[in-house]
């Protein structure tokens, strides 16, 4: 492995747990612009992974490299390897729909289906497997009842999801996505456009849902990388400059410019 | 905390709050008067038809300025017919078209395209009207109806809607002529509407593994539901009132029968062309302003309609 690739930090303790996802080598384009600079990195299976940095930093870029969302636009490449279950997910020759059911995706704001909220959760489900109405009704309520939500909707299923509150909204999204049973989970921002309380609740979800997922988050809130994640991965301009326990990095981060981010110098 | 006051001019020239306090509402109120004089002026030309004709003015199929008997049933045939056949044609193309435009074609291709599209879209339709008559009307008169003709003639159902003389002008012209006219229109609208689904919501489904058509028909068709059924009343309304274009290529013959390819006319054509030979006080014109009449309140019945679908689905 590329261990002395100069742009690349060394992996912190990624020895320590098998990789979910396994980076490698990754370039990304946004046609002629640079966004992604040879990412080496490892996310460790069902531990959480935060990826903190400024606006623009790369950071959401790669997420939507996991699960090939920039396929949907021209223009978008990139280059490298992503390893998943011992394959490379930027082969051309991937399924992208069974790739998104095992890899699944949460917004920065909560995005219901213009459908009920039975029907939110049955929609990523049908798509993959054929369940009868009892086993279908009973993946709804076990997906409801991990994300909290059970006791609040079990009355009105039936009722548009676009009733709900913003922070029930996005508990929803990550039921929705645990519902198509991935293995990898993708948080973009999950808690950006959500009330303080809300945000406790799915940092709380977050805790219980690693003991089966591995999860990947994007955030802007260090208080929140620092509470949830288990590794943090610092980038700046499209590079990634440090990788480590949430303890080292926000106790003793190795690099500089670690540092005077996370003690709010700039970003 | 004490400030010096604003020093201001206690007389003065001109009062704009007041000035366009009464502008607004003049505009409001023209809007209003326009629209009630439009159907009070329509009505009352309508008068002398109504209570001559009565009830034979709805349910007898006449039009004959010799005999001075006139009905409302060919024209208004002709003209939901020929809308119907306009909007069948040009709403799947304008769907597809939009669709592409706004979720598959690259950025540059849906600019240049969609560019096409509304500048096809702001053509006058006289030129629709003269296109049809120097393309369509013949390749119907030479191609398709001697095709239909031949091979049709003894299907039942079919055979009467498909065949008749091969003249090249009639309903199904108009209705071509219509549907290249209404759909860069809708396509125009259509494009806004779905450009306004949220990127977002797209990608959760992708993000499901849903593939393009399921993210079609179950996010981007029901979240634009309201907005799509805008753009085909839009559509409808031109169809239904559009003049020129259709008196071009319709052949413009007062009768009722089954061939969707033999000479018709529509309200508009027909007003359109006695209006100019009617004498003022006579009852050939009243029948024109009672069409009229009919056409505006089918119209408003349309929009009326379109509204209570959209409301319906909230």
């Amino acid at each position: 492995m590329n261990v002395g690739l100069t742009t690349s930090p060394e992996n912190g303790s990624s020895a320590d747990a098998e990789a979910a996802l396994s980076v490698r080598d990754l370039n990304f384009y946004y046609g002629n612009h640079h966004a992604l600079h040879d990412i080496m990195l490892d996310y460790p299976a069902r531990q959480v992974t935060a990826m903190i940095g400024p606006s623009g930093c790369g950071k959401s870029t790669l997420l939507r490299v996991f699960n090939r969302m920039y396929d949907l636009y021209p223009g978008q490449r990139a280059t490298g390897e992503v390893i998943f279950d011992g394959m490379n997910i930027l082969e051309r020759t991937v399924s992208l729909d069974i790739l998104r059911a095992r890899i699944g995706m949460v917004f920065q704001k909560p995005t219901p289906f213009p459908m009920s909220i039975y029907d939110n959760i049955a929609f990523g489900v049908r798509l993959h497997e054929r369940l009868s109405k009892s086993d279908m009704d009973e993946r709804v309520q076990d997906v409801l009842t991990r994300v909290a939500l059970w006791n609040e909707v079990r009355d009105r299923l039936r009722a548009p999801a676009s009733g709900l509150s913003g922070g029930q909204q996005q508990r929803l999204c990550i039921a929705r996505s645990i519902a198509t049973r991935p293995e990898v989970l993708l948080l973009d921002e999950p808690t950006s456009a959500l009330d303080p309380i809300s945000t406790a609740r799915i940092e709380e979800l977050l805790d219980e849902l690693k003991e089966e997922f591995t999860i990947a988050i994007v955030t802007h809130n260090m208080q929140q990388a620092a509470r949830c994640a288990d590794r943090v991965a610092f980038f700046y301009m499209g590079r990634l400059i440090e990788v480590d326990t949430a303890d080292r990095i926000f106790t003793n981060p190795r690099q500089k410019q670690t540092q005077d981010y996370i003690t709010g110098r700039f970003g | 905390m004490s400030m010096a006051p604003v020093p201001r001019s206690s007389k003065r020239q001109f009062d704009f709050d007041i000035f366009f306090h009464w502008l607004f509402w003049g505009g409001a109120f023209v809007v209003l008067l326009t629209l009630g004089g439009l159907i009070v002026l329509m009505a009352t030309g309508g008068w002398q038809a109504f209570t001559t004709f009565g009830l034979s003015f709805f349910d007898r199929v006449v039009w004959n300025p010799v005999k001075d008997h006139y009905s409302v049933v060919a024209p208004l045939l002709g003209t939901i017919v020929s809308a119907s056949i306009a909007l069948i044609l040009a709403v799947p193309l304008a769907f597809g078209t939009a669709f592409w435009l706004t979720n598959i074609a690259s950025a540059r291709v849906s600019a240049v395209v969609g560019t096409a599209v509304q500048l096809l879209a702001a053509v006058p339709s006289i030129i629709f009207g003269m296109w049809g008559v120097f393309t369509i009307v013949p390749f119907i008169a030479r191609v398709l109806q001697p095709f239909f003709n031949h091979h049709l003639r003894h299907v039942p159902l079919v055979g009467s809607l498909l065949t008749g003389p091969p003249v090249g002008t009639g309903l199904m012209t108009s209705g071509i002529v219509l549907a290249v006219m209404i759909a860069p229109f809708m396509t125009a609208v259509m494009c806004d509407v779905f450009g306004s689904v949220p990127a977002m919501l797209c990608e959760s489904a992708y993000g499901l593994g849903a593939t393009r058509w399921e993210v079609m028909r179950k996010i981007i068709v029901p979240w634009s539901r309201n907005g799509m059924v805008g753009a085909i009343v839009l559509g409808m309304g031109r169809a239904l009132g559009e003049t020129m274009a259709v008196t071009f290529v319709i052949g413009n013959v007062t009768v009722v029968g089954w061939s969707l390819f033999a000479p018709r006319s529509t309200v508009a054509s027909l007003i359109a062309l006695q209006f100019p030979e009617s004498p003022a006080g006579s009852i050939r014109l009243s029948s024109l302003m009672a069409l009229g009449f009919i056409l505006m309140l089918f119209s408003c019945a349309s929009l009326v309609l379109a509204r209570f679908l959209r409301g319906g689905r909230k």
